[in-house]
């Protein structure tokens, strides 16, 4: 249990170095959420009414093309180090390197998230003080359950030809449930409801995540196979 | 053996016209178009019995590795995509008349079609990975994923459409239902199982023998 | 207007439409897989062309003992 840990950080920790060197992934990923705003202001319009109605599916959809795009990558990076091999080859449980990629992607998301977050507020004028800890919680739960099935995912499509296609085209449908439990449960907290309103909601997200998760850790090694 | 299901599915399905058309009644509010149902209902029941095949042959496979398993997980998977888009049309032509727009985001269309593209995805998996181990593999993982998100999907698209209460009930049944019209649903139903055991019968020896030649 | 059997001919039309669609699908494709299943195999240099050549593709002797394909009828 304690060498399954210890893996798992270690890969966790080595994508966090090649990411802190490189800031590759975290500013071209933060450029993307910027220009996502831009384009849903110009699809939206001008219309203060309608934008605020439409806020919490704009926000989620701004979380999902971001991950889309930060995950799709994950073990794209591998393969381009000639680091898949040395995966591929790695000793035990792979399941280790599905936790620590999962954490690594998870953080990578919760940063982007928090950055359109403010972003969001920024540009939409919205005082979010109050709703913060709700908002924090919702984002938190649906975005496990994204990052869950999207890192195992990731490292299925990495190896067939027309990934960029494939893996959104998999992975949108299955988080479609996920998708529709965190905008209603945005939708309630950004009107200052409290998160008991949404309990069911909520329970569904933690469902998922124990869900996906547990998958993702039993097929893990399947994937991974030479 | 195939023939004779393909037979007995053939016969089902005549007694299930039967049943449909002369045998139920005419319903009261909605007229003779309620007899769509006999083909909607049935439909999304064999789709669903043919995803939970997907997912027992899928772990079947990944633990023990028989191809027979792989192809039988493939050739649900396909029927069951035929029979979900089937239940997606008539789902689709029942509602015109009834709703008056071709399309809806009622519970269950929601959820069908939810199903439909997850299913699809898994068929274009299949169709890209060039390596037939991997193929497999790859599927079998899917086609797990697919199937424990079925509830998922359920529950968040049924509370979707159902607002502010979130119901104490798993799902809020047709409730009782006259018997006959209840015979009808499942003796069409039991036409529509055996025509999937037969086309997936067919199915699967069909990639048994393009696995072979190739 | 409360019958519209249009409708309800629509619906049993294009299901019987898809699932006849897929059964021949499927039996176009067990045509063309059968009587490729046992590629005709050269001679090791035997000249004795004609007969076996003319005799072949009447007779697929594939040994697949469900492969009738010409004179199967459907669904029996």
């Amino acid at each position: 249990m304690l060498t399954f840990a210890r893996r798992a950080f270690i890969v966790l920790w080595k994508d966090l170095l090649v990411e802190r060197r490189s800031k590759e992934t975290l500013n071209a990923l933060f450029f993307f959420a910027l220009l996502l705003l831009f384009l849903f202001q110009f699809a939206i319009g001008p219309d203060r009414e309608r934008l605020a109605g439409t806020l919490p599916g704009l926000l989620w959809l701004g979380f999902i093309l971001s991950g889309l795009l930060g995950l799709g990558r994950t073990f794209v990076v591998e393969r381009e180090n000639d680091c898949w091999e040395a995966l591929l080859l790695a000793p035990g449980d792979k399941s280790a390197i599905y936790v620590g990629k999962l954490a690594g992607n998870l953080l990578l998301m919760l940063v982007v998230e928090a950055i359109l977050v403010v972003l969001f507020g920024f540009f939409f004028n919205l005082d979010l003080r109050g709703v913060l800890p709700g908002l924090a919680v919702v984002i938190v739960l649906g975005t496990v359950a994204f990052a869950a099935v999207g890192t195992l995912f990731a490292a299925m499509t990495a190896q067939v030809r027309a990934r960029e296609l494939l893996f959104p085209v998999l992975l949108l449908p299955v988080q479609a449930p996920v998708l529709l439990a965190t905008v209603k449960a945005t939708e309630a907290v950004l009107l200052g409801e409290p998160l008991g309103s949404v309990a069911h909601w909520l329970k569904l997200l933690a469902a998922a995540d124990v869900v996906y998760i547990a998958v993702g850790v039993l097929t893990f090694d399947f994937v991974l196979e030479g | 053996m195939i023939r004779i299901v393909g037979g007995l599915a053939l016969a089902a399905l005549a007694a299930g016209l039967v049943m449909a058309f002369g045998v139920a009644p005419r319903e009261t509010t909605q007229g003779n178009v309620q007899r769509i149902m006999y083909l909607h209902v049935p439909s999304v029941w064999v789709a669903y019995l043919a995803f939970a095949v997907v997912l027992v042959a899928s772990i079947t496979y990944l633990v023990r590795r028989l191809e027979a398993a792989d192809r039988l997980a493939h050739a649900s998977a396909e029927v069951g995509v035929l029979f979900t888009g089937l239940t997606i049309a008539t789902g689709s032509i029942w509602g015109k008349p009834t709703w008056g727009t071709w399309w809806t985001w009622d519970a269950r269309l929601t959820s069908v079609s939810i199903l439909f593209v997850m299913y699809l995805g898994y068929l274009l998996l299949r169709g890209m990975v060039e390596d037939r181990e991997r193929g497999a593999r790859y599927a079998a993982v899917l086609g797990i994923v697919a199937a424990f998100n079925i509830p998922l999907v359920h529950f968040s698209v049924y509370w979707w459409r159902t607002l502010h209460q979130p119901p104490s009930l798993m799902k809020p049944g047709p409730g009782t239902m006259p018997g006959v019209i209840v015979a009808a649903l499942l003796v069409n139903f039991a036409a529509f199982s055996l025509l999937y055991v037969y086309f997936v019968a067919k199915r699967a020896c069909l990639l048994r023998r393009e696995a072979e030649a190739a | 207007m409360a019958d519209n059997w249009g409708f309800v001919l629509a619906a049993y039309g294009l299901a019987a439409v898809v699932l006849l669609s897929y059964w021949r699908f499927l039996a176009r494709r067990e045509r063309t897989k059968t009587p490729r299943a046992r590629p005709p195999r050269a001679r090791p240099g035997v000249s004795d062309p004609p007969a076996p050549a003319v005799s072949e593709p009447l007779a697929p002797t594939s040994g697949h003992p469900r492969s009738k394909p010409a004179s199967r009828p459907p669904l029996q």
